[in-house]
């Protein structure tokens, strides 16, 4: 009986397959560029090949570059703007190997060497996609054009040579198969390592891999900003080493977790990019970070153990609040109504300060960069508000602002150096001239009430 | 009395505030140096956008009346009450931007209702001080701002008690006890409200009352008992005190 049941069925699944047969291509098509669309997502193509205001993946990101600014292509199928005429080899070429369609090379602001590591399958899904998936738009982004001898693009041949000999992906057969999927992505498409591993005097990643050297994804100082070390090993440490696979899941599917929130670039990424990733991927990612042992060369923020008895110290101070300093008296106006007096923020909402990376960093940058302007968490599908801290530039001056950066990075244990006016003042200025920023408590004009509805009793 | 140091400077204040307000004789038992500002501009140095000088002379006249310096602390002149007004009447309030300000009027409808007159904020203070003014006129022969404290807060009491009528006095629809709930409400206003908006200047209301201004939590303080908070308030644009 069971015999019979089954042969039927399986007659009614080629009866079925028959008929389908048509639409089955049209199908393939459809699942192709999906995945396609979800790799390009992993590869956060879409971050750089976008121009503010601009659309999508039409180019004209300026990305500053120590040698000047590299404005990024159309990768639209468009035939003269994008990329419409390259053949899928030619495709492959400026994914791998950083090669135009010219022959030309690329200049490295595109991670072609952490792309080498994409198998023919992926690569071929992303060409599907890129060809058939997205709308041709014929934008002409401004051209990069770098004064010499940087504008000799053969040049980087030499540099390809060097330090983008990156193969193809294999996987460690030691490994679990999620271990592997979860280097495949962050090698890889994730190109985690162009922020997060230290560059050598040639602007070059000093290891594309894990197997490259203990530099890898050691954190690294990106325009002051600390990209934390991302080497997971161990259980007692700070940073993503004292993170739970899951606590690093959660970062990068909402921007938020038990420890902390997002700031600065690395917002971006988890918007555009890893927030659209399915769980199985962040945790196979999750897990390979995991693998990597935390070494010397970690950057994390500073010293790894934090002192259970300054936390306890500083916690008491701010609860009895009689014998503050200023640091401590600005942490009470300004800080401590979401941080609170033991540093620790709240789960998911607002990001410790004890044991912080950016709070901790050699440079204060990052953290002062948060505190004049603010952050604003990324909306993401699973946890859709943008949680924002306001910023206190306005509020503050460069003194204030530095002794409470100071009270901040050595409140509770944290290990930040001082940090002093010229600091702020610096960033600030930076910011002014950058970003429109004018937040300046000098510029604050006394406001009032426009909005009161009719509070007066008649 | 006048030979007081204590006074002699009261009344210098008084003079560059106030202009053409004689100095009051009013003794206290503080100095006037506690209350000193820390070379910050001076309310004569204000310049009013929507009052006239007249009326700018009433208002600091008038809340100077409503809350007087006294032995509790600084009074509204200290603390730029006619300031906070101004500025209040010179922008979306003054102008009842965001009210229904379409018909039908009802000047003696029942205070269940709510505002049912014709006029904006700005327009009660113009008609209200004018009409006050010529009241003055009538009942004492001289401007507001040069009567004696006793009788500008007898001119006051009667406007809070709707006494006089301002419609003979040549402004409908304006009962005169709405014209003084309206000042004496913004008066309270520009004491306690944050110092970003002219008034409560270096938060002397705020300091009178022991409010700790805008400190957003104070969590760390619900299971500490029979403890005085210790901290002075903090504004919105984070001045200490």
């Amino acid at each position: 009986m069971i015999r019979i049941l089954s042969r039927m069925s399986a007659l009614a699944l080629v009866l079925g397959a028959m008929t389908a047969q048509a639409q089955g291509a049209d199908d393939h098509d459809q699942a192709l560029i999906e995945r396609g669309a979800y790799l390009a997502r992993a590869g956060d193509c879409v971050a750089c090949h976008t121009a503010p205001d601009g659309d999508d993946f039409a180019g004209g990101l300026a990305i500053e570059s120590p040698f000047g600014a590299i404005y990024s292509t159309n990768i639209t199928p468009d035939p003269d703007a994008g990329i419409g005429r390259y053949s899928e080899a030619e495709f492959a070429a400026a994914l791998r190997k950083g090669k135009r369609a010219d022959g030309a090379n690329l200049y490295p602001a595109m991670p072609y060497p952490s792309y080498a590591r994409l198998t023919d399958d992926d690569l071929h899904a992303l060409y599907v996609y890129f060809m058939q998936g997205v709308a041709p738009n014929d934008h002409q982004p401004q051209q990069t054009d770098l004064s010499f001898p940087f504008n000799q693009r053969w040049g980087i041949s030499a540099w390809n040579w060097l330090f983008a000999d990156q193969q193809p992906f294999e996987p460690n057969e030691q490994d679990s198969d999620r271990v592997n999927r979860g280097r495949y992505l962050v090698e890889g498409l994730g190109h985690c390592g162009s922020c997060h591993t230290p560059r050598g005097i040639f602007q070059q990643e000093k290891a594309l891999g894990d197997d490259d050297g203990d530099d890898y994804l050691a954190g690294a100082n990106l325009n002051g900003w600390l990209a934390p070390g991302l080497r997971g090993g161990g259980e007692d440490h700070l940073g993503v080493a004292g993170w739970q696979a899951q606590d690093i899941v959660d970062y990068l599917a909402t921007g938020r977790n038990a420890h902390s929130a997002v700031t600065g670039e690395m917002t971006s990424v988890i918007e555009n990019s890893t927030s659209h990733m399915s769980r199985e991927d962040l945790a196979a990612m999750a897990a390979y970070l995991k693998t990597l042992p935390v070494s010397d060369s970690t950057d994390i923020g500073s010293e790894r153990r934090i002192s259970e008895q300054k936390t306890d110290q500083t916690e008491q101070q701010l609860r009895d609040a009689t014998a503050l300093d200023e640091g401590a008296r600005l942490y009470l106006d300004n800080c401590n109504a979401c941080h609170f007096a033991d540093g620790r923020g709240g789960s998911g909402v607002f990001p410790a300060l004890v044991g912080n990376s950016q709070v901790n960093a050699d440079n204060p940058t990052g953290l002062l960069h948060t505190m004049l302007a603010g952050a604003q968490l990324p909306s993401t599908s699973e946890r859709p508000e943008a949680l924002m801290m306001p910023g206190f530039g306005w509020r503050l001056s460069d003194k204030e602002m530095a002794d409470l950066a100071t009270f901040v990075r050595q409140g509770w244990g944290n290990q930040g150096s001082p940090v002093t006016p010229e600091d702020v003042k610096k960033v600030r200025n930076s910011m002014d001239a950058r970003e429109g920023f004018s937040g300046n408590p000098e510029a604050t004009g006394a406001n009032h009430p426009d909005d009161r509805a009719g509070a007066s009793a008649q | 009395m006048a030979s007081d140091p204590d006074d002699m400077k009261r009344r210098d204040f008084m003079r560059r505030s106030l202009l053409t307000i004689p100095a009051v004789s009013l003794g206290s038992s503080l100095a006037f140096d506690a209350y000193a500002d820390n070379g910050a501009p001076a309310l004569s140095d204000y310049q009013p956008m929507f009052f006239e000088a007249q009326e700018w002379q009433f208002i600091l006249a008038a809340t100077d009346r409503l809350i007087p310096r006294d032995e509790h602390g600084p009074g509204a002149l200290e603390a730029h009450v006619p300031v906070f007004i101004d500025k209040e009447l010179a922008g979306g309030y003054g102008r009842a931007e965001d009210w229904y300000m379409q018909g039908p009027f009802h000047v003696d409808a029942p205070a269940a209702l709510g505002y049912q007159l014709p006029h904006t904020p700005a327009d009660i203070y113009r008609l209200g001080i004018a009409a006050t003014r010529r009241y003055c006129q009538q009942r004492f022969n001289r401007d507001f701002v040069t009567l004696s404290h006793e009788d500008q807060e007898s001119v006051l009491s009667a406007l809070e008690q709707g006494r006089p009528d301002f419609a003979r006095l040549g402004v409908d629809d304006l009962p005169s006890a709405t014209f003084f709930s309206f000042l004496l409400q913004n008066t309270k206003e520009g004491f306690l409200a944050d110092p970003i908006y002219g008034g409560n200047r270096h938060m002397v209301g705020w300091k009178m009352l022991g409010f700790t201004g805008a400190r957003a939590s104070f969590r760390e303080w619900v299971d500490q008992y029979d403890r005085d908070y210790p901290l002075g308030p903090v504004s919105l644009s984070g001045e200490r005190g």
